[in-house]
């Protein structure tokens, strides 16, 4: 009984503190739906809405929808809400899960971390308590890779942007880097033993899948090519968003010398007023301009940049590993 | 006025003047020893009609108008007289003065009425009177006072013209008049006989006719009052000086002189005026020094005309100026004993020592600071005159002229050992020849000796019109000795070589500089590149130009700009470009040229800084033809900058030979339609994206449609050689773009493709390959050019340009580390800070340039190694088709990768470092 007790006690708890999420279930219907949609409008980049269920520390991913190209319009934007809510509102009818738990979009190169991930999943979050992102690369996919990457972004650093102060104090006391904005979510793909029974009848007798030969392609150059530019880029937003700051701690620099000026002028003038019998002057003075504190530039920006830069190294490292492998697999076989 | 009123009937509408009349006869009666004013204008009047007819009246009216107005002015005065009221009586005096020059001009006489006279001696008197009385002094307001002393000198002054005439009335104040009128009809035929005797009175005016002729003449009218109202006076001193001409003395001269001189730029003076009375001067001056004393006052008179610095001396003005500066000359010739000096004070006496005075005399003037001025003056007409009129053309013609004048001024110099002053007159000289080619010089010469003969028949009607007008009085007789009429060289170099090596000798530091840049032009201009070019480098020119003034620095960028047409004449294509790029960094040509304002729309000028810089401005027929100017400068960028595109395409920003070619190049890449090429620029990009392709004919076509060909003496010459140019450029450029498309390429082929000779294209391609610019060899037996593939691949490319950013951005955090550590401290930060910036600064450049070596190393080995490993390769590349590719590939770059990593490495490490420094420093 008492152990029954506690257990509800235990529950209780548990309801109240949101047991943390450990896994993404997708259904391979949902997969290959994300994968058909990302691919064939391969160079532009898509999205699309997921739905299913939150259970437990297990959010598991039903089905999905694509959204149509959005452009830059508000009206357009307008008419993708309807078509948001209308879509949802069929699924409902035909009694599909239509719980949104996030969405799905494409990336190239893995470029996905942009100030706008951001804010949308900052307003997913608050409509649904748990929500996650998928992010599907189909260049790297024909690499013969599944690029599917699940992910969120972790708590400290949403409280840090909802209060929207990323100043190099508070990063500090939330021991925040770069490192910690987005958490990778495993991914585990389920399918119904219907399907996997069907899925086992279909495979093919022969030991080497499509999959395979794509592994085995030698022509690594577009794709570090294309990551070489990319760092490029990022430097130079890099280099800029370091002037920034550079231009900021000289104006800093500058108004600490002012203050300090303003502060030795203030003491001795209260000397002179101490020994004159008078009563000194504040040491403070809040109307004074050289008070007014510099605002620091945000340092979102630059983590992400930070963040991006990471990805396409992993990725070149990820690569260039394979490749060596591979010319090294060549190289074996025309010795022999 | 209200005593007339009693008297006259009252009610009645009596006319004014009656009034008047009668308040005259009143106020002559209380003023005894004056003669009423209204005697006179009886007596003038009663003799054409007394009853004062309308129509009788329309006949005479002005000058009647103006009598009365007078008189009425008169009246006034004695109104205000009797309260003693100065400052109306002060007001009535100006008054009278000014009605004084209507009615001389009304009246067409050069007598001063009798009324002003009487008016005069009646002032006089009754100032005497005030001043004399001191209580009555006393008791005037502060403003009376004041207005009497004011009153007192002006009437002192204004007396002083006219003392004979008060003199003579106060001896007999009655029969005044009819002496006058008899002796005004006397005086009237004299003078107008005079005139007839002398028509060539050259200052203003023969007879009344002729000035009133001239008047029309003038360009505004009040001048031209100006004028009249002086040549009346002028007369009036002729008739002192005239009349008995034996009597006028070097003293009377003297007097006459240094009075005139003293009114010199004082208000009211007639600068005109003053021209005239000294010019009348010279003509009666006793001593041949004197004369010349006067005659340079004169010039200076004349420079006085036009007060404001932007407007120009009238041309006639000019002339005449120029004219008395050669009568100088000649009495300087002449008589070799008198020295011109401006440096010591002289004896106010010395001109009186006559022509046979055998000492040196000494008369003050500057004739170098004469010929500056009056070339000024010319240049600044030229500035003035809108060129593409007939004026302008006339103007110019005017020139050589002066160049006589320079050229005698430089030969007398030059006898008196003065050869300082000398080489100025020389550059002078310098400065109106350099810019022609010996086409217009030859032009200039023609036309000098053409009017040579003209102008002994036109100037012989004026020349001795000079001299004569000088005749009669004839004390000094000056025979034109210096020589009237231009003597230039054959050939504008001799002539440029014999001043401009004077000015070396003698000059001064500008006059050297200025004469060694005319100097560079000229050469420039007659295709001497090579003598241009030396002359500049040894003068060391482009270091100190700066520092000169900015006519200087005007001059410089023309003499730049003419080199550099010249080196393209000479088809020395990187000279030309070098020449001219600096002058289109700023787009500021026209600035720089000086020729023609430019609005700048970012920041306005100041009017100040306008007028200024429209001063600097060249004459029109100076100016380099800026289009011209233009095609050739972007022709040698496209030449230069084509092939340079296509041999660095992955780093394109790295070499740029000419940035105002990228500019206009990016700005035409963007256009997104191009139509036919309508200006300079258009034609350029147009053949510069035909060359780009490699077809030289399609760019040479274009760029022979530019019409400011036409410009170029040697249109054949030069355009064969830029065909040429083309051609071999396109050829380059056709290597660097396609080269990685061939294995070989066969002589033959090049030939048929650019119509080059074997030769030429043999040694183009050869001098590629020697400066690495093109890697390949030759093959002599097939005639082949066979490339090797070395070039980095674009992944390779792309790692070098990540490793700049990645070296960029490590600096960038040096630097910022840096001051953070100094960011601490207190009071001294700037200091410290801008210290740290130099640092960081040289250090980035520094460390770029290492940087650069160690990419260019890593290359280097790793291009090495390959070739190595190629060479390698292809012996048995038979063996192993497809693997060769890839190994090949794979050293290459493992070779550039290590080295280029190792790098990356130590950089991250350091970041990495100052990152933990800073959280350390945060801590």
């Amino acid at each position: 009984m008492a152990n029954m007790a506690r257990s509800f006690l235990q529950v209780a708890a548990t309801e109240e503190v949101a047991s943390p999420l450990r896994v993404v279930q997708i259904e391979g219907l949902v997969i290959l739906k994300i994968i058909k949609h990302c691919k064939e409008f391969s160079p532009a980049l898509v999205t699309g809405q997921l739905l299913g269920l939150d259970v437990g520390s297990v959010l598991e991913v039903t089905n999905c929808f694509p959204f149509p190209i959005r452009e830059e319009d508000e009206e357009i934007e307008a008419e993708g809400a309807n078509y948001q809510l209308e879509m949802m509102r069929c699924l409902r009818e035909v009694n599909v899960d239509n719980n949104t738990v996030g969405w799905y979009q494409s990336t190239l190169l893995g470029s996905y971390q942009t100030v706008e991930l951001i804010e949308t999943f900052m307003n997913y979050q608050e409509n649904i308590r748990r929500c996650v992102c998928i992010i599907y690369d189909p260049s790297k996919s024909n690499q013969g890779v599944l690029a599917l990457k699940a992910l969120k972004l972790s708590d400290s650093f949403m409280e840090l942007y909802r209060n929207n102060n990323f100043t190099g104090e508070k990063l500090r006391e939330k021991n925040l880097s770069w490192v910690d904005i987005f958490e990778e979510i495993p991914i585990k793909v389920s399918n119904s033993a219907l399907i996997s029974a069907f899925m086992t009848e279909l495979e093919a007798d022969s030991p080497v899948t499509q999959c395979d030969y794509d592994r085995l392609k030698l022509s690594t150059n577009p794709f570090l090519e294309r990551n070489v530019e990319f760092l490029i880029e990022c430097m130079d937003d890099l280099s800029m968003d370091q002037q920034k700051f550079q231009y900021y701690y000289r104006n800093l620099s500058r108004q600490q010398a002012q203050q300090q000026a303003w502060l030795q002028k203030r003491r001795a003038e209260n000397m002179a007023r101490r020994a004159a019998g008078e009563d000194p002057l504040p040491e403070e003075d809040p109307s004074n301009p050289i008070f007014k504190p510099v605002p620091e530039p945000s340092r979102l920006d630059s983590f992400l940049i930070t963040n991006q830069i990471s990805n396409y190294c992993n990725q070149i490292n990820g690569v260039a590993g394979q490749s060596f492998c591979r010319l090294y697999l060549m190289k074996g076989l025309h010795e022999n | 006025m209200a005593a007339s009123r009693f008297w006259t009937t009252p009610g009645s509408d009596s006319e004014e003047e009656d009034s008047d009349y009668d308040e005259e006869i009143e106020n002559g009666g209380e003023n005894a020893d004056e003669p009423t004013p209204n005697r006179y204008l009886r007596g003038n009047n009663a003799s054409d009609s007394d009853d004062s007819d309308g129509q009788k009246r329309v006949v005479r009216s002005a000058k009647d108008k103006r009598f009365e107005e007078m008189s009425a002015t008169v009246d006034q005065m004695k109104n205000a007289m009797k309260i003693n009221d100065w400052v109306s009586l002060q007001e009535s005096f100006d008054k009278i003065n000014k009605q004084l020059e209507k009615v001389m001009r009304v009246t067409e006489s050069e007598k001063v009425p009798s009324l002003y006279i009487k008016a005069l001696v009646m002032l006089e008197d009754f100032l005497n009177q005030a001043m004399g009385n001191k209580d009555a002094r006393k008791k005037m307001s502060s403003s009376n006072a004041k207005a009497l002393n004011s009153m007192k000198q002006k009437l002192k002054k204004n007396n002083k013209q006219y003392e004979d005439l008060i003199n003579k009335y106060r001896e007999h104040p009655e029969s005044e008049e009819e002496k006058d009128e008899d002796e005004e009809d006397e005086e009237e035929e004299e003078t107008d006989s005079e005139i007839e005797e002398d028509p060539s009175k050259i200052v203003m005016s023969g007879t009344e006719d002729e000035e009133d002729e001239e008047e029309d003449d003038r360009d505004n009218l009040t001048e031209a009052g100006w004028e009249r109202k002086m040549s009346k006076r002028d007369k009036l001193m002729d008739k002192q000086f005239m009349k008995d001409p034996s009597e006028i003395t070097w003293d009377t001269v003297n007097k006459k002189f240094k009075e005139v001189v003293a009114a010199r730029g004082r208000k009211g003076t007639g600068r005109f005026e003053q021209v005239e009375q000294l010019t009348f001067l010279t003509k009666v001056a006793k001593t041949p020094a004197q004369k010349l004393e006067i005659l340079f006052s004169v010039v200076s008179a004349q420079f006085d005309v036009n007060p404001g610095l932007s407007g120009h001396m009238p041309i006639n003005v000019w002339k005449k100026c120029v004219q008395n500066m050669f009568v100088i000359l000649d009495i300087l010739v002449q008589y070799s004993n008198i020295v011109v000096d401006d440096m010591v004070e002289i004896d106010e006496n010395e001109s009186q020592k006559g022509a046979d005075y055998n000492g040196t005399i000494r008369v003050w003037g500057n004739l170098v600071a004469f010929l500056e001025r009056i070339d000024a003056e010319f240049f600044k007409s030229l500035q003035c005159i809108d060129p593409h009129t007939r004026e302008y053309v006339e103007r110019l013609r005017d020139e050589p002229m002066f160049l006589v004048l320079a050229q005698n001024v430089q030969d007398y110099l030059e006898r008196k050992g003065d050869f300082k002053a000398a080489s100025k007159v020389a550059l002078r000289r310098v400065e109106l020849i350099y810019y022609k080619p010996q086409e217009v010089y030859d032009a200039m010469r023609k036309l000098a000796e053409q009017s040579e003969d003209g102008h002994t028949g036109g100037e012989s009607g004026e020349e001795p019109r000079i001299e004569e007008s000088r005749g009669p009085p004839a004390f000094i007789v000056v025979q034109e000795i210096v020589p009237r009429k231009p003597t230039f060289p054959e050939n504008s170099r001799t002539l440029m070589d014999i001043l401009v090596s004077l000015i070396y000798k003698y000059g001064d530091e500008r006059t050297k500089a200025r004469a060694m840049l005319c100097d560079i032009y000229h050469h420039a201009l007659l295709d001497e590149f090579s003598t241009s070019r030396d002359l500049l480098l040894m003068s060391h020119l482009q270091d100190s130009i700066q520092h000169m003034d900015i006519s200087t620095q005007i001059l410089f960028n023309r003499a730049m700009a003419q080199l550099g047409l010249c080196a393209f004449r000479n088809g020395l294509v990187t000279e030309g470009h070098s020449c001219l790029s600096e002058l289109y960094t700023g787009g500021r040509v026209k600035e720089l040229l000086a020729q023609g304002v430019v609005q700048n729309r970012f920041h306005e000028k100041t009017p100040e800084q306008e007028r200024l810089e429209r001063r600097r401005q060249m004459p029109y027929h100076m100016h380099i033809n800026l289009e011209l100017l233009e095609a050739v400068h972007l022709i040698c960028a496209m030449l230069l900058e084509v092939p340079n595109i296509a041999a660095n395409v992955y780093d394109a920003k790295r070499k740029v030979i000419s940035k105002a070619y990228r500019k206009v190049l990016e700005a035409s890449e963007k256009q997104t339609f191009t139509g036919p090429p309508e200006n300079v620029k258009d034609h350029v990009m147009a053949a510069t994206r035909a060359l780009m392709k490699g077809d030289f004919q399609k760019a040479f076509d274009v760029i022979t449609s530019l019409d400011v060909w036409k410009l170029l003496r040697n249109r054949e010459n030069v355009l064969d050689m830029l065909k040429v140019k083309i051609k071999e450029e396109a050829l380059r450029t056709y290597l660097f773009t396609y080269y990685s498309s061939y294995d070989s390429l066969s002589l033959d082929q090049l030939t048929k493709l650019f119509d080059l000779s074997e030769a030429q294209i043999h040694s183009i391609v050869s001098k590629m390959m020697i400066n690495e610019e093109l890697h390949a060899n030759w093959d002599q037996p097939t005639g082949c050019i066979v490339f090797h593939d070395v070039g980095p691949t674009r992944l390779q490319a792309l790692a070098f340009q990540l490793t700049e950013k990645l070296s960029i951005l490590a600096e960038s955090n040096e630097r910022a580390i840096e001051a953070r550590i100094g960011g601490g401290g207190g009071l001294d930060l700037p200091l410290r800070r801008r210290d740290n910036q130099d640092y960081a600064a040289g250090t980035s450049a520094g460390g770029r340039w290492q940087d650069n070596l160690s990419f260019g190393q890593g290359r280097q080995g790793g291009s090495t190694g390959r070739t190595g490993y190629s060479s390698g390769g292809r012996a048995f590349a038979f063996n192993q088709a497809a693997g060769g590719g890839y190994s090949r590939d794979r050293t290459g770059y493992r070779g550039t990768g290590h080295s280029s990593r190792a790098v990356r490495g130590s950089q991250m490490d350091s970041s990495t470092r100052m990152v933990s420094l800073n959280r350390g420093l945060r801590a």
